[in-house]
């Protein structure tokens, strides 16, 4: 029974934007790093800021404000790459702010039935921590949707 | 025991074998009489039966020992080669190499008995047995004499029993008789190692573990302190305790690579100077029962002389050449980090930059030296086109031949990899399509027999290998035509269309202007598919063509993938890299001399007209707002680039100067345009793109 407790919780990574937050799946996350200069790429993905040098291994990064089509804000101490590892890749995100890693109960957690628009699609959950909603970001749906563009 | 640790070098061995055999039966077909080679075949089919006789694949074991038996009669002279005999080995070998590849995927030999091959094999062998006088019926006979050898044989001479001539203690006849008495056996044997053989040691190591899993040896000459520290010939002796049969003993010695011969026999301890029970020869046992002892004994000479040079080298997993090139890439990295921060430090130390430049230097030896270390001569790959051309020339009932050069050209093992499957390509492209048939070639006064050369060759950073035939050529208006039909291009377009231009057509996908489609080419894939390859791999093809003389493909390739020369350029404010090797020159240019062709900027520099790219302008950049108004858009930074014969002129904003750079990939999940080819990781950790420049040619 306590293994079925625990198999229901999971932990999340917050992540605010304006006065949205959202959560990762920490097992997604590889690491978090401050800003650090990107090098431009003509020619890509417009959501696509460009490479940065993590340790001697080139990473994409891309912006979650295009990627939502958020209005463009300026960086600031807070901005941060999450850097996601998902098939076997690495891939960053440049997001405002990280807040904290809470731990939610798959009860907490509202599944998304996805009948209106695309932004949709990237959340697969609606969870609630401390009176907040937190969407729960679909990393995947993410990623795939970068591939097949 | 288990075998699975010695698969890669049986799977390595294999392949080794299978190369000789297809080179030497080439040979052979060319030279019927040629007895070295006879005998190099009948040593290689031999180590392969061997091997896989060990290994316990019956099947591929089977294979060989019936080829192994054919070329055993050739050797006695009681078959004749000819080209039926030809085909078959060449059958043979291409089951064989089907048993390696199911070897290699699955650890198993498969299914497949290749009951054919085999009759076939047995039939050339009856009609040996029919017409030669042999002494016993061989061709029953031998299967079975795996297992059964120790009759009466041969008459090797005595000298090759040179235990007979080491001096035996009391104590250890003492010891023989006490083993004898108690129902075990004791052997003398003379073990040869191939003089070829680098680490005889460690064989001669491999032959006493061997046998000291069978039993004792109580005496070997020289010592075994002496043997392993090489201190022998190519023999050595030893006397040799065990309950097992001589049989089990003799293939524990054969069983170990590159021993030329194991004589073995029972040791009679009381009477060691009249013995004269029949001894055996291990490596010559089939056909020691058909051949007179001094007709063997000229084979056997012969042989020796035609012994192939071995090369003196490691075998080393390609994974950790792979860490040690990335080490390597790390290191250069540092360094230029470093570099870049001395440059920073005004009046610096004078010994310290001396010790920069030392570290510069050694980081630059050690590249070159791990680069060595990848090279691998292109002939791994290129040894297997003969046999495919003598194949092609039978299919396609053409008569041709294929004389390569610069074999021993050497690339970065990642491309030799990659290059085998669209050389191949063009190589079926010049036999089938290049290539006239015989009757048209005499009727057009051509050679009979028509030629394809594959020539290799360094050129600085580039590695170019050039396929040409002396076929019909490339008709331009067949193509234009064909393009047209398939309504890749417009009659316009075709009309204005340069020679060259057409050409690159047959590079676009399904484009296939064979007339009638053969399963050895014009299925339409294929020559696109070259391209991408080469592309791919950092390099580039080219066509020329004569009609009626004909084709040349050009294929050029970077010599390595990941460390390259640049030169470091700024481009509105970004930094990029061009890879050197494609840079003619740099020029200031005025800007008035920039004269316009169909819309388009030219240069004319030194009397060729060379089209302009605004990099900033490729790359969705901003051109620099001039600082000064007095040189004003005064003159142009010209970089001049190459692709074969085709030059344009990129226009950059500032030169950074030249270095050493480490190509990295741009990860997963970015689009990367076709122009980037990859990013670089400069001194002070940014990131630099590199500029593919043949894709603005």
């Amino acid at each position: 029974m306590d293994n079925n407790v625990s198999n229901e919780l999971k932990q999340y990574i917050i992540l605010r934007f304006d006065s949205e937050q959202y959560g990762i799946d920490i097992s997604y996350i590889d690491n978090i790093v401050r800003l650090m200069p990107i090098t431009r790429v003509p020619h890509t993905q417009p959501y696509f800021l460009g490479v940065i040098n993590l340790r001697g291994v080139i990473i994409p990064v891309m912006s979650m404000r295009e990627k939502f089509d958020l209005p463009f804000k300026e960086n600031t101490g807070a901005t941060r790459i999450l850097i996601i590892k998902y098939e076997g890749a690495n891939i960053g995100i440049l997001v405002d702010e990280v807040k904290e890693v809470v731990t939610l109960n798959d009860d907490d957690v509202e599944k998304v039935t996805s009948d209106d628009a695309e932004t949709r699609s990237y959340v697969t959950g609606v969870g609630k921590y401390n009176e907040t909603l937190i969407s729960i970001l679909n990393i995947p749906a993410l990623i795939v949707d970068i591939e097949n563009e | 025991m288990d075998l699975s640790q010695y698969l890669e070098i049986f799977i390595d061995e294999t392949k080794e074998h299978i190369q000789t055999l297809n080179d030497q039966v080439l040979i052979l077909e060319a030279e019927p009489d040629n007895i070295d080679t006879v005998n190099e075949i009948f040593r290689a089919a031999h180590s392969l039966k061997g091997m896989a006789g060990t290994m316990g694949f019956k099947r591929m074991q089977r294979l060989t020992h019936d080829m192994e038996n054919v070329f055993s009669e050739v050797r006695n002279g009681k078959i004749n080669v000819n080209p039926d005999i030809v085909d078959v080995v060449f059958k043979c070998l291409d089951c064989i190499e089907g048993y390696l590849s199911n070897i290699v995927e699955s650890g198993d030999e498969g299914t497949e008995d290749n009951e054919d091959v085999i009759k076939v094999l047995n039939d050339v062998l009856a009609q040996a047995e029919s017409v030669g006088s042999a002494p016993e019926p061989s061709a029953k006979e031998e299967s079975k004499q795996e297992t059964k050898a120790d009759d009466a044989k041969s008459d090797a001479p005595d000298a090759k029993k040179k235990y007979l001539q080491i001096p035996i203690a009391d104590f250890e006849k003492n010891a023989m008789q006490d083993a004898k008495d108690k129902g075990m056996h004791v052997y003398a044997t003379t073990v040869y190692i191939q003089e070829s053989c680098l680490l005889k040691a460690a064989r001669a190591f491999l032959v006493f573990k061997g046998l000291e899993n069978k039993g004792e040896i109580i005496k070997s000459v020289p010592s075994v302190q002496d043997i392993e520290d090489e201190k022998f010939d190519f023999d050595f002796s030893m006397f040799v305790i065990s309950e097992k049969s001589l049989d089990e003993i003799k293939n524990v010695i054969e069983n170990v690579s590159e021993i030329e011969e194991a004589v073995i026999e029972e040791f009679d301890v009381p009477s060691v100077v009249e013995d004269t029970t029949p001894k055996e020869e291990v490596s010559d046992k089939k056909d020691v029962k058909e051949q007179k002892a001094d007709k063997k004994d000229d084979k056997k000479g012969a042989a020796k002389a035609g012994k192939p040079v071995v090369n003196r080298s490691v075998r080393v997993d390609i994974e950790k050449l792979d860490d040690l090139m990335n080490l390597v890439s790390e290191l250069i990295i540092a360094k230029n980090g470093l570099v870049s921060v001395t440059g920073a430090m005004a009046g610096s130390d004078q010994s310290f930059n001396e010790q920069i430049e030392y570290l510069e230097r050694i980081t630059t030896n050690l590249h070159e030296s791990v680069m060595k270390v990848r090279m691998v001569p292109i002939e791994s790959v290129v040894n297997r086109f003969p046999r495919m051309i003598r194949d092609l020339s039978k299919k396609l009932n053409k008569e041709m031949e294929l004389i390569m050069t610069g074999e021993d050209t050497e690339l970065d093992r990642t491309v030799i990899d990659e290059i085998g499957d669209p050389l191949m390509h063009m190589l079926r492209n010049s036999a089938d399509h290049g290539l006239e048939d015989t009757i048209d070639r005499l009727k057009l006064g051509k050679p009979k027999v028509g030629t394809i050369r594959l020539d290799a060759y360094q050129d600085g950073n580039n590695v170019t290998i050039e396929v040409s035939d002396d076929g019909a050529g490339i008709d331009v208006e067949k193509i234009k035509a064909k393009a047209i039909e398939k309504g890749a291009i417009t009659e316009e377009q075709a009309e204005f269309m340069s020679d060259k231009e057409a050409v690159d057509l047959l590079f676009m996908p399904s484009f296939s202007t064979a007339e009638k489609i053969t399963d050895v080419s014009g299925r339409g894939v294929g020559l696109d598919v070259v391209k991408n390859k080469i592309e791919g791999l950092g390099g580039d093809v080219e066509v020329s063509t004569k009609l009626g003389e004909g084709t040349t493909f050009i294929v050029r390739l970077p010599l390595t993938l990941a460390i390259i020369q640049a030169l470091m350029v700024d481009i509105s404010g970004e930094k990029y890299a061009l890879p050197l090797n494609s840079i003619v020159t740099v020029e200031e240019i005025p800007s008035e001399e920039i004269k316009y062709v169909h819309m388009k900027e030219v240069i004319n520099l030194r009397g060729t007209v060379i089209p302009i790219v605004r990099l900033n302008e490729v790359l969705d950049l901003e051109p620099v707002e001039s600082d000064s108004e007095l040189d004003d858009d005064d003159s142009l930074i010209v970089v001049i680039v190459k692709k074969g014969d085709k030059q344009a002129g990129l226009v950059i904003d500032k030169l950074l100067g030249q270095q050493e750079i480490v190509i990295k990939p741009l990860g997963k999940f970015i689009r990367v345009p076709k122009m980037i080819s990859g990013a670089t990781i400069l001194g002070n950790g940014e990131v630099a793109l590199i500029i593919d420049s043949n894709t603005l040619v």
